[in-house]
C-alpha cells in the first residue's frame, strides 16, 4: 500500500511554512494579436494561495475563467502575465521536463469521467502511465495500481479491464486513483464531480474528502456549484468574468456573501426545502439583480456593475480593489 | 480521375464515435476492430476476395493453364470455352491468365499509394492537432493547395517527366491524396487531442510526440484502416485508368486497364471480351470498399429525430397495437379537461428491452409537476412519450396518456401533429442546439406562429416581438434578426420557450430546461415559467434530477427510480416528509440540502448504481442499493397511497419507516470494508455512525 | 467580406504560381530537349543545339521561368515544339470542350446524387438499401468500363448517340448536346453516386440534430422539415462534394476525352505528355489549374453565405 503514514504528512508540513500554491496578478488571453489584446482577459489580475492541507474552493459561472485559471496552473493554458508558484519555486512558464520534475506533487481530476481515461487502454496502463514516466517498474506500478484502485473502492482486478467497463461514478474514481497514485501534494479538480449523478457525486466528494484527510492533500476545488465547494472547501474565492469578486472562509461567503454577484449566487441556488426555496425565492427577487446581459462587457471599473443593483458612476470609472470587509476580501465599492 | 478522395461520408459519425466511445464492454475493443469487420457479410466477403486474389495471383506460375503471352491462334476473340474458361483476346491470349498474372501488380502497387497517402495524411494530422494553431494553420493552406489543383493533369505531368514508372507515379498520387487524407483526420485527431486523458498526460509530463504516439495514433487506428481501404480502390482504379490511356506498363506485359482498352477496340465485334477484365477489376475495388465500409460504420450511431418512411411505417404498426389493446381492456372515466392523466404507461425499445413501466401520475390544469431522479431512471422518455417523439425505435408499448379525451399513447402520427405545438409543447436541455442554426430567431418564430395560429406574416411578426417580450427579451427587435450562434445559453432558452409559447400550449413539457445554465440565469428562466403558468394557466411536466428546482416550482412530483414512478405526491410532503428510501437517499445525498454551519463530514450515498433495465428484478428495483431491504422486497410492490394527502409509494416498508423515522446512514460498503486497515482511518467510521 | 475576398484572391493566386513552378520544374525534367522533341529522331546535334539555344534551354532556370511567366501573364504560352502552333490558341478551342464535359457531368451528378442521397435517409429501409447498393456498384465500376458499355448500349446497339466526337456548340446546339450526352452520362454515374452517398450521409446527420425535435414539437410539416431545414443544414458538405467532383471532372475528363474522341485539354495533355511536347503540357496545367482554383474560391463564398455562423464573423 502506498498510502502516505501521518509521520510522514507531519515532516513534509514540517518542511512548509509558505503556501503550498500562490497564483499573482494572474492574467490569461486567449487568442493572439490585436484582436486578443483589445478583448477583456479571461482572467484578468487573480490572486490566490493555498496552504499545505488546505482546500480552496473556485468558483463562477460559465466563462468567469475558473477552469482556465486550473489549466494555467497545471501548465495546459499559456499565460499573459503574473506569476504561479508551487512551494515557493515559480512554475509560471515550466517546460514538460521541468513539470516532469516536479515529481507528480501536482495533479489533476477533471470534469468528464468519459474523457478523462483513455478508452483504448487498461484502467491498469491508464494508472501506470505517471509512474512509468517517473520510472518505477511495471511490476511496482501495477501492485500499486491495484493498492490504490482497491483504496477508491474498486475491485482489484478493475486494473484489466476498460474505462467503457465501468459506469460514470466508477470512472472518476478511477480518475482521483490516477491523479492520486504517485502521492501528489496538491490535485487540482476541475468540476470533478459536475458530470456525475447525486448519489455517485456524493461518493466521490466523500472519497475526496476521506483521502484529503488522511494524507493531508491540498485541493483547488473548481465548481460552478457553491453547495458543492462548500463541502469541501475551507475557503472560497468567488470568480466573475475573470477577476475575484469575494475571497474568504467557505462559511462567510456562502452564509454571509459580502459581494452583490456572491449574494446573487449563493440566492440563485435551490435547495430542496421547498417553504425555505420561497422564501430564498422571494430574497432574490428583491434583490434587484439585474439578468446577464446579452451586451459584452466594456472593458475597465467593475465587471458586475452592469447587473449590480449597487452600482454608480464609481463602479464604472473605478475598478474596486480587493478589501477586507468582516472575515473576506471583497472587490467592491459598497460591500 | 482522382475525385473521390474528399472525406468519405460514412466516416463522420464514425470519428466521432472512435473518439467518444460508449459503454458496453465491447467498445473497448475498438483497437481491433476486426469483430466489426467479420460481422458484416460484405467485409467478410471483401476480404475473403482480396486474399482468394493475391494468392492466386502470387501462385500463378504454378497453376494457370497458359502463359501470359502464349498466343492461341485457333481461338482468337474467343468466349468462354473449355480450354479458355473466361475466352481469349485479339492475340488467341488466355484472359483468365492475363488476369491473375497482372493482379499481384495492381495490388502491390496500388498498396504504395495507400502507405505514402494515409501515412502522410496521418503524420500531418497529427503534426497539426499536436504543434498548435501556427502549425494547423500552415499545414492547412499546404494541403488547400494541393486539394485545389487538378491532381489528373499533374500525374500525367509527372507521367511525362519520369515515363510510366508505375511504383513512383503510385507514389507522388498518394503524395496528392494525402491531403484529402488529411482532411478526414485532422478533425479527429484535433479531437482526440482535446480529450481530458491528453491533458493528463500533459500534465504528467508526457512529451508532444510521446502523446501523439501513445494517446492519439492508437484512436486513428480504426479511421486508418477505413481509409486504407478506400484509397486502395480508389488507387486501383487510377492505375487501370491510366493504363487504359496507354500509361500502363509496357506493353506486352498485361495490365488490367491496359486490357479494358484493348477489349475497348473490339466491342463492335467481341463485346465479351469487356466482362471478366470489367468484373475483376469491379469486384476488387467493391471488396476494398466493403471492408473500409464495415470498419468505417459507426456502432453507436445517434438517433434520428424524424426516424424514416419506413420506420414510421412501423411505429404506426406498434402504435395500433397499443390502441387494440386499450379497446380491448376498456378505458376509466375521462379526466377532465386541460387535465393529463397518464395511466400505466410502458415505453420500450421496439422488440427489445423496457425502458419505463406502469408509470401513472396526473397533471391537473395550471399546476406544474416534476419528475425527478437520476439518469437512466426514464424521466425523459415518459416526457417525450406525452409528445409522440421518442426516438426512433423506442415506442410506447402500453398504457394511457390521456389528453383532452384522446389517449396519445395510440394516436397516430398525424393525429399527433395536429396536437403538438397547439396543445402540448416542449423545451429542452440546451437550448442552442434545440434551435436551428441555419436560420434566424425572428423566422423560426415567425413560421411557427404563422403555422400554429393561422395568421399572416405581419401579424406573425408582430406576435414574435410580444412573445419575445414576454419571455423577458428586452431588445427583442434584434434577437429577432440574430442566429440562435449569436446568443448566450440563456437567451437561447428564453427564446426557445417563446417557440415553445407560439401555439399557444396548455401543456408544456420541459426536459431538463435549465441544467445546461448558470445558477443565475437558471433562477431567472424559473421565475420566468412560474410567471407563464400563472398568466396562462397552463401546466407543465417539468424533468429535472435536482430536487432544488422541484422545491423551487413543482407543485407535485413524481420520483422515478429505474423506470417506475416510487413515489408520488405535493411536493412538500415528499420533500419535507419523503416516504420512499430512494427520495431519502437523494435528499441525505444533495450537498444543498445542507447549510455551511452544519455541513456533514460526509455526505449520505447510495451503493452500486442504477440498474441497467435488462436486469431490473421482478420485486423492488431498489432492493440491491436499499439500505432497509428485507425479504418482503423481492415480490413486486404495488404503489400505494402513501398515507400523507394523496400521496403514493411503492415501497413495501413504508409504513414501517414513517413510524420508525429511519435515517439514510451515511456510509458506503467498499470504504468500509477498508476502513479497518490502519487505526488511523477507524476516526472515520466512527465519525460516519454518528 | 471584402478583407476576406482579397486575402482568398492572394491565396488562389500563390496557388496558381505555385503549381506553375511545379509544372515547370516537371517539364524540365521530361526526357529530351525542345530541339530533340521539335525536329524529331534523325536530327543532327548541330541543328537541335541551334534550336535549344533559340527558344533559350540552356538559359539559367529562373530566367526561363521569368521569361515563361511573362508571357504567360499576356495570354502567350508558348508554341508547340510539334506542330509549331500557338498554345494559348490551341487551349483556347480546347477548354470549352472539357468545360461543358465537366461542368455537364458535374450538373447532372448533383442533380441525381443529391435526388437519390435524399431519397435514401428520407425513405430508409429497402429504399435505402438499394440505393447503396447501386451506388456501391457505380462506385466500384470505372468509367471507362461504364463508357464503353454505353457505347456498345447506346451508340452501337440503337445508334441514340453518335457513338465519338464533339460538335462545337457554334456549329449546333442540338448536335452539341447529342454528342456530350454520351460522355456526361459515362463521367457521372460515379459523380452521382459520390454524391449521393454524401448527401445521404449529411442529411442522416441533420436529421439527428436536436432542432429537428423542436421543428417537429412545434407542428412543422414533415415536408418542410425535410426539405427546408435539414436540407438547408446539410447543403454545406453537399456543395463542398459537388464542387470536388466538379475539381475532378475537370482533370479527369481525360478517359472520357479519349474514350469518345473529344478535342478537350485532357486529350491535350495525354498526347503532349506522350509526345514529350513540353510547352503545351506546362499549358494544360495551368489553365486546368487557374479553373479549378476559381471554382474553389466560387465555393468557398458559397460556403461563407450558406453558413451563418461564417457570414457573421
Amino acid at each position: 500500500m502506498s498510502i502516505a503514514t501521518p509521520s510522514r504528512q507531519e515532516s513534509s508540513n514540517a518542511v512548509l511554512d509558505g503556501p503550498m500554491l500562490e497564483v499573482k496578478d494572474l492574467v490569461v488571453r486567449y487568442g493572439r494579436g490585436r484582436k486578443a489584446a483589445a478583448a477583456p482577459a479571461a482572467v484578468d489580475g487573480v490572486s490566490f494561495s493555498i496552504r499545505p492541507g488546505e482546500t480552496v474552493g473556485l468558483v463562477g459561472e460559465s466563462g468567469s475563467g475558473k477552469s482556465t485559471i486550473g489549466k494555467a496552473i497545471l501548465g495546459l493554458q499559456k499565460t499573459a502575465g503574473g506569476t504561479i508558484s508551487y512551494q515557493g519555486k515559480e512554475i509560471t512558464h515550466a517546460g514538460t521536463a521541468e513539470r516532469r520534475s516536479l515529481g507528480g506533487e501536482l495533479r489533476a481530476v477533471f470534469q468528464d469521467p468519459n474523457s478523462s481515461l483513455n478508452p483504448r487502454n487498461t484502467v491498469g496502463a491508464s494508472l501506470a502511465e505517471p509512474l512509468r514516466l517517473r520510472g518505477v517498474s511495471a511490476g511496482d506500478a501495477r501492485a500499486k495500481a491495484e493498492a490504490m484502485l482497491e483504496r477508491v473502492g474498486l475491485p482489484r482486478e478493475a486494473v484489466d479491464r476498460y474505462p467503457s467497463q465501468f459506469s460514470g461514478g466508477q470512472r472518476q474514481r478511477i480518475a482521483v486513483a490516477r491523479a492520486l497514485i504517485c502521492e501528489p501534494k496538491l490535485v487540482v479538480c476541475d468540476e470533478a464531480v459536475s458530470a456525475l449523478d447525486l448519489s455517485t457525486q456524493a461518493q466521490v466528494l466523500n472519497l475526496l474528502a476521506d483521502l484529503r484527510d488522511e494524507r493531508g492533500l491540498s485541493y483547488l476545488f473548481i465548481a460552478h456549484d457553491i453547495s458543492v465547494v462548500q463541502f469541501l472547501a475551507q475557503r472560497v474565492v468567488v470568480l466573475y468574468r475573470g477577476q475575484v469578486m469575494e475571497s474568504g472562509p467557505a462559511a462567510a461567503v456562502t452564509e454571509n456573501p459580502k459581494h452583490p454577484f456572491t449574494q446573487a449566487l449563493v440566492a440563485a441556488s435551490p435547495v430542496p426545502r421547498p417553504a425555505e426555496q420561497a422564501e430564498r425565492r422571494t430574497l432574490r427577487e428583491s434583490m434587484g439583480v439585474r439578468t446577464a446581459s446579452s451586451v459584452s462587457a466594456t472593458p475597465g471599473g467593475c465587471p458586475f456593475r452592469q447587473r449590480c443593483p449597487l452600482a454608480t458612476e464609481l463602479c464604472a470609472a473605478e475598478r474596486p480593489a480587493l478589501r477586507t470587509v468582516g472575515e473576506s476580501d471583497v472587490a467592491c465599492h459598497y460591500a | 480521375m482522382i475525385p473521390n478522395v474528399a472525406p468519405a461520408p460514412a466516416d463522420s459519425t464514425a470519428a466521432a464515435a472512435a473518439a467518444l466511445p460508449k459503454s458496453g464492454p465491447k467498445a473497448a475493443f475498438t483497437k481491433v476492430s476486426a469483430h466489426r469487420l467479420f460481422a458484416s457479410p460484405g467485409g467478410v466477403a471483401g476480404v475473403l476476395w482480396l486474399a482468394a486474389l493475391v494468392v492466386a495471383s502470387l501462385t500463378a506460375p504454378l497453376w494457370l493453364p497458359f502463359k501470359t503471352e502464349d498466343q492461341d491462334f485457333t481461338a482468337v476473340l474467343s468466349g468462354p470455352t473449355a480450354a479458355h474458361w473466361l475466352g481469349t483476346d485479339e492475340l488467341g491470349r488466355d484472359l483468365l491468365s492475363r488476369i491473375f498474372a497482372s493482379a499481384a501488380g495492381t495490388l502491390g502497387t496500388s498498396f504504395i499509394t495507400v502507405i505514402v497517402a494515409v501515412g502522410l495524411g496521418t503524420i500531418l494530422a497529427m503534426a497539426s492537432a499536436a504543434l498548435g494553431d501556427r502549425v494547423e494553420a500552415v499545414i492547412s493552406r499546404v494541403t488547400e493547395i494541393m486539394m485545389s489543383v487538378p491532381g489528373t493533369v499533374i500525374i500525367l505531368a509527372v507521367i511525362g517527366a519520369v515515363g510510366t514508372n508505375i511504383p513512383v507515379i503510385m507514389a507522388i498520387l498518394g503524395i496528392l491524396i494525402s491531403a484529402g487524407i488529411y482532411r478526414v483526420m485532422l478533425g479527429q485527431a484535433k479531437s482526440l487531442q482535446s480529450q481530458l486523458y491528453v491533458d493528463a498526460a500533459k500534465v504528467d509530463g508526457v512529451s508532444t510526440l510521446g502523446i501523439s504516439l501513445r494517446h492519439v495514433l492508437p484512436g486513428l487506428t480504426n479511421t486508418i484502416v477505413v481509409q486504407s481501404a478506400l484509397i486502395f480502390a480508389v488507387g486501383m482504379l487510377i492505375q487501370a485508368g491510366l493504363a487504359f490511356i496507354g500509361f500502363g506498363p509496357p506493353i506486352p506485359q498485361p495490365s488490367w486497364g491496359g486490357m479494358i482498352q484493348g477489349a475497348s477496340q473490339h466491342v463492335y465485334d467481341a463485346p465479351w471480351l469487356m466482362v471478366p477484365t470489367g468484373a475483376v477489376l469491379a469486384l476488387t475495388v467493391l471488396a476494398a470498399n466493403a471492408i473500409g465500409n464495415a470498419l468505417g460504420k459507426a456502432p453507436n450511431a445517434a438517433a434520428s429525430h424524424l426516424p424514416s418512411a419506413a420506420a414510421r411505417r412501423q411505429r404506426a404498426k406498434a402504435v395500433a397495437a397499443v390502441g387494440a389493446a386499450q379497446v380491448a381492456a376498456g378505458t376509466d372515466a375521462p379526466p377532465a379537461k386541460g387535465q393529463l392523466s397518464v395511466r400505466g404507461l410502458s415505453v420500450g425499445v421496439d422488440g427489445g428491452p423496457r425502458l419505463v413501466t406502469d408509470v401513472s401520475f396526473d397533471v391537473e390544469q395550471g399546476t406544474v409537476l416534476g419528475l425527478v431522479g437520476e439518469s437512466g431512471c426514464g424521466k425523459t422518455m415518459t416526457a417525450l412519450s406525452l409528445l409522440g417523439l421518442l426516438p426512433s425505435g423506442v415506442v410506447a408499448t402500453g398504457g394511457q396518456i390521456l389528453w383532452n379525451g384522446k389517449n396519445l399513447a395510440a394516436a397516430t402520427d398525424r393525429e399527433m401533429e395536429a396536437i403538438r405545438g397547439r396543445d402540448i409543447a416542449l423545451i429542452s436541455q440546451e437550448p442552442m442546439r434545440a434551435l436551428d442554426p441555419m436560420f434566424t430567431v425572428g423566422y423560426q418564430l415567425t413560421s411557427a406562429i404563422r403555422r400554429l395560429r393561422k395568421v399572416g406574416k405581419a401579424e406573425a411578426r408582430k406576435e414574435a416581438r410580444s412573445l419575445l417580450e414576454k419571455v423577458g427579451i428586452v431588445d427583442a427587435g434584434r434577437i429577432l434578426k440574430t442566429y440562435p450562434h449569436q446568443i448566450s445559453g440563456g437567451m437561447a432558452q428564453r427564446v426557445a420557450i417563446a417557440l415553445a409559447l407560439s401555439g399557444r400550449p396548455r401543456l408544456l413539457v420541459a426536459d431538463e430546461p435549465t441544467t445546461a445554465l448558470d445558477v443565475t440565469v437558471q433562477a431567472e428562466i424559473l421565475s420566468l415559467l412560474r410567471s407563464l403558468v400563472k398568466d396562462t394557466g397552463m401546466s407543465v411536466v417539468m424533468v429535472t434530477h435536482d430536487l432544488g428546482v422541484v422545491a423551487d416550482i413543482c407543485d407535485q412530483v413524481a420520483v422515478m427510480y429505474a423506470g417506475q414512478v416510487v413515489e408520488n405526491g405535493k411536493t412538500a410532503n415528499i420533500l419535507d416528509n419523503p416516504r420512499h428510501p430512494y427520495t431519502l437517499a437523494l435528499l441525505a445525498a444533495d450537498p444543498h440540502a445542507n447549510h455551511a454551519a452544519d455541513m456533514p463530514e460526509r455526505l449520505a450515498t447510495i451503493s452500486g448504481q442504477v440498474p441497467q433495465p435488462k436486469d431490473w428484478p421482478t420485486g423492488c428495483r431498489f432492493m440491491a442499493r436499499c439500505q432497509f431491504a428485507g425479504s418482503a422486497c423481492a415480490a413486486p410492490v404495488p404503489l400505494l397511497p402513501s398515507g400523507s394527502e394523496d400521496g403514493l409509494v411503492r415501497c413495501v416498508k413504508a409504513d414501517e419507516l414513517a413510524v420508525e423515522g429511519l435515517e439514510w446512514v451515511a456510509t458506503e460498503v467498499p470504504t468500509h470494508r477498508l476502513l479497518d486497515l490502519t487505526p488511523t482511518r477507524t476516526n472515520v467510521v466512527e465519525k460516519d455512525m454518528a | 467580406m471584402a478583407l476576406f475576398i482579397t486575402k482568398r484572391l492572394l491565396m488562389a493566386l500563390a496557388t496558381v504560381l505555385v503549381v506553375a513552378v511545379l509544372a515547370f520544374l516537371l517539364v524540365h525534367a521530361m526526357p529530351g530537349s525542345p530541339g530533340a522533341v521539335s525536329l524529331g529522331a534523325g536530327a543532327s546535334q548541330e541543328a537541335i543545339d541551334e534550336v535549344n539555344a533559340r527558344l533559350g534551354w540552356n538559359d539559367p532556370l529562373v530566367v526561363q521561368f521569368v521569361r515563361w511567366l511573362g508571357d504567360a501573364v499576356q495570354g502567350n504560352l508558348g508554341t508547340s515544339l510539334i506542330d509549331g502552333r500557338s498554345v494559348s490558341d490551341d487551349l483556347a478551342n480546347r477548354l470549352p470542350v472539357t468545360a461543358s464535359l465537366a461542368a455537364g457531368a458535374t450538373l447532372l451528378s448533383g442533380v441525381l446524387g443529391v435526388a437519390l442521397g435524399v431519397t435514401a435517409a428520407v425513405r430508409g429501409g429497402m429504399v435505402d438499401r438499394i440505393v447503396g447498393g447501386i451506388c456501391g456498384m457505380a462506385v466500384a465500376l470505372p468509367a471507362f468500363w461504364i463508357g464503353i458499355i454505353f457505347v456498345y448500349l447506346l451508340a452501337v446497339q440503337s445508334s441514340v448517340f453518335p457513338a465519338t466526337g464533339y460538335v462545337p456548340f457554334e456549329a449546333s446546339p442540338q448536335d452539341w448536346a447529342l454528342s456530350l450526352a454520351l460522355p456526361v452520362i459515362t463521367l457521372a454515374v460515379g459523380g452521382a453516386a459520390f454524391i449521393a452517398r454524401q448527401t445521404r450521409a449529411s442529411m442522416l446527420e441533420a436529421l439527428q440534430q436536436e432542432h429537428i425535435r423542436t421543428l417537429r414539437a412545434t407542428a412543422t410539416p414533415t415536408w418542410k422539415i425535410l426539405y427546408v431545414h435539414a436540407l438547408r443544414y446539410a447543403s454545406l458538405p453537399i456543395v463542398a462534394g459537388i464542387a470536388l467532383q466538379f475539381i475532378g471532372l475537370f482533370g479527369g475528363s481525360v478517359i472520357a476525352e479519349q474514350l469518345f474522341a473529344m478535342p478537350g485539354l485532357g486529350q491535350a495533355v495525354q498526347t503532349s505528355v506522350s509526345t514529350h511536347d513540353a510547352p503545351s503540357v506546362q499549358g494544360v496545367v495551368v489553365i486546368a489549374t487557374v479553373v479549378v482554383v476559381a471554382v474553389n474560391l466560387v465555393l468557398e463564398l458559397a460556403t461563407k453565405f450558406l453558413d451563418p455562423k461564417l457570414r457573421a464573423s
